[in-house]
């Protein structure tokens, strides 16, 4: 076991050497910002109108979290699907293609065990990557309005609506957060596997964002009604069940078992792929 | 004792190009063995073959007596490599690409990879960036690389390749160095004959996936006596050569038989009429072998 984490360090090491994986955090940031400057100059429209039209007091909603949360969908919608698939997509085509890869193997150490430790590398960046997102947002957050308030947390897709107070209100969005991680590993999973094919990186990159991005606007268009239980998307997106007022709990863990079936099956497709391949240039 | 056997190796590539053809022979333990063959002519197939990277379609590789297509972790336990292109990550230091590596061999030693860069003469450089090295620092981290942890056999893949005539020659002095100090058994693979010439005792030449000669380095052959005879009467020569037991070749080189002097073949050749303008020691070339097997196939 400790063998396997001085192999896990050996890998984290190579991840947080590399430039390209702090521009994945700055990046957000700038966009935080960026979106926190158009919330200060042109107030929150929608969401105003929605708390108000629900006799809620907007001043009381209009917090560091709701600030926060607003800021983070965003983000995650923007960049967020972007870098995971880019790191993801990096992680075994690059290597491969560099010519890392035949350094690495050279050593006595499985094709497995190294894919695994790349996999749990690029999931766990993933999950890292949108912690550091909610908290750096809700950071943000606070400077704009201060501490306290209530939040109010809206999923439209979902259907979900609630409003909270300060202290129940940011457990949810603690929690929240991190389900959001445990979803967007699907998506690290997906460039992972595309990764493990004889491809560019950029390939296994791109063809991640296309499924993710087809599989959204499928969801979201109406005609795939019947067949939303095909769309891997439809439970990620569970981590909006958490802001509900009533947590439907077998709802969520049920969708979460589809996230986590479905990360398992990519590993191990991805695993199968890379095992049969002749690593030579 | 065979320290890495190699059995029977077929291997065809997808597009149906066949790279190996039953292809075997053995390093034994303590020597350096030369793959020698043009481009393409399947060395580094075997390379790849032998650390688990190619999956052979028939045949397998045994190290140290484990096969390495069922036990793949325990034979590489055994063996350090420079297989193709010394490519390092370049945003690491020379020290935390060791690090990374040896991390996969499940070891690291501080003290002993301090002796390993400093014996490769990398010791001033190796806490600066991979992208800042020199091609022959490459090579030299390679290497060290290779030799963590303490390895029993090396495979050398075109180590010297890209390298300049006085990095070649530090680099030829330091793996004869390392064969003298630690006994360690080395497969490398090229097609410089300069190289495979002045560093193995051995060499295996591959010809289009198929092994056409495996036997001691022409210049290492101290059993073989050869004499250049320059006649114009070849057919009588021949005659009488073939009588006393000695060959020659079409270039006009006569292998002496262990049963007789060289001046007994002289004058048994002398006393069958035949007009020698010269006879002359010879020492054959792994050049005039390797065109030689080459032009025969």
């Amino acid at each position: 076991m400790i063998l396997f984490f001085q192999q896990w360090y050996g890998e984290l090491l190579k991840l947080f050497a590399r430039r390209r994986t702090y521009i994945g955090f700055g990046a957000f940031v700038a966009l935080e910002v960026l979106l926190l400057l158009l919330i200060k100059k042109y107030g929150m429209g929608p969401i105003q109108k929605a708390v108000v039209g629900s006799g809620q007091s907007f001043d009381y909603y209009f917090s560091a979290i709701t600030v926060a949360s607003t800021v983070m969908g965003f983000s995650v919608f923007l960049l967020g699907a972007l870098f995971l698939s880019l790191v993801a997509g990096d992680i075994v085509a690059k290597e491969g293609e560099d010519g890392h890869m035949r350094l690495l193997l050279a050593r006595p150490v499985s094709r497995f065990r190294l894919l695994l430790i790349k996999y749990l590398t690029c999931t766990g960046y993933a999950f890292f990557l949108i912690q550091f997102l909610a908290w750096s947002s809700f950071a943000l957050g606070l400077v704009l309005r201060g501490w306290g308030g209530g939040y109010f947390a809206i999923v439209p897709e979902i259907s979900v609506v609630a409003f909270y107070d300060w202290g129940p209100g940011l457990e949810r969005y603690a929690l929240s957060s991190l389900y959001l991680g445990l979803s967007m590993t699907t998506i690290s999973s997906i460039a992972f596997f595309l990764s493990c094919f004889r491809i560019k990186p950029a390939a296994a990159t791109i063809g991640a964002l296309t499924y993710i991005l087809v599989d959204f606007i499928m969801r979201n268009s109406g005609f795939m009604e019947n067949y939303q239980h095909l769309l891997v998307t439809k439970y990620m997106a569970n981590w909006g069940r958490i802001l509900a007022e009533t947590i439907d709990w077998p709802l969520i863990w049920r969708g979460y078992a589809v996230v986590f079936a479905v990360n398992i099956t990519l590993f191990t497709l991805g695993y199968a792929v890379f095992e049969s391949r002749d690593l030579k240039s | 004792m065979a320290l890495l056997e190699v059995r029977h190796l077929t291997k065809r590539w997808p597009t149906g190009r066949l790279a190996l053809d039953d292809v075997s022979f053995q390093v034994k333990e303590g020597e350096i063995l030369g793959l020698l063959g043009h481009n393409g002519a399947g060395k580094s197939t075997i390379m790849g073959i032998t650390l688990g990277m190619v999956r052979p379609d028939l045949g397998e590789v045994r190290i140290g007596g484990h096969s390495v297509q069922q036990t793949r972790g325990r034979a590489l336990q055994q063996i350090g490599a420079i297989y193709e292109a010394a490519v390092f990550y370049e945003y690491l230091s020379g020290w935390q690409n060791l690090r990374v590596l040896c991390s996969l061999s499940g070891w690291w030693d501080e003290a002993e990879v301090k002796r390993v860069v400093q014996m490769v003469n990398l010791t001033r450089a190796i806490q600066q960036k991979a992208a800042t090295y020199s091609h022959g620092m490459r090579q030299r981290l390679a290497l060290a690389q290779a030799l963590l942890p303490q390895p029993k056999i090396l495979l050398l893949d075109e180590p010297t390749d890209g390298l300049d005539p006085e990095g070649i020659r530090e680099f030829r002095e330091l793996i004869l160095h390392l064969r003298k100090q630690h006994g360690l058994t080395i497969m490398l693979n090229s097609h410089l004959l300069g190289e495979i010439e002045q560093m193995c005792d051995r060499c295996v030449i591959l010809k289009d996936g198929k092994k056409v000669y495996e036997g001691p380095v022409p210049s290492q052959e101290k059993s073989k006596r050869l004499y250049l005879l320059e006649t114009t009467d070849i057919g009588l020569a021949r005659e009488v050569l073939d009588r006393s037991g000695a060959t020659m070749d079409k270039h006009g080189i006569v292998e002496v038989p262990l049963s007789m002097e060289p001046h007994e073949l002289v004058a048994a050749l002398v006393g069958g009429k035949v007009q020698v303008n010269a006879w002359q020691p010879h020492h054959r070339t792994l050049e005039e072998l390797y065109m030689g097997l080459s032009s025969k196939s």
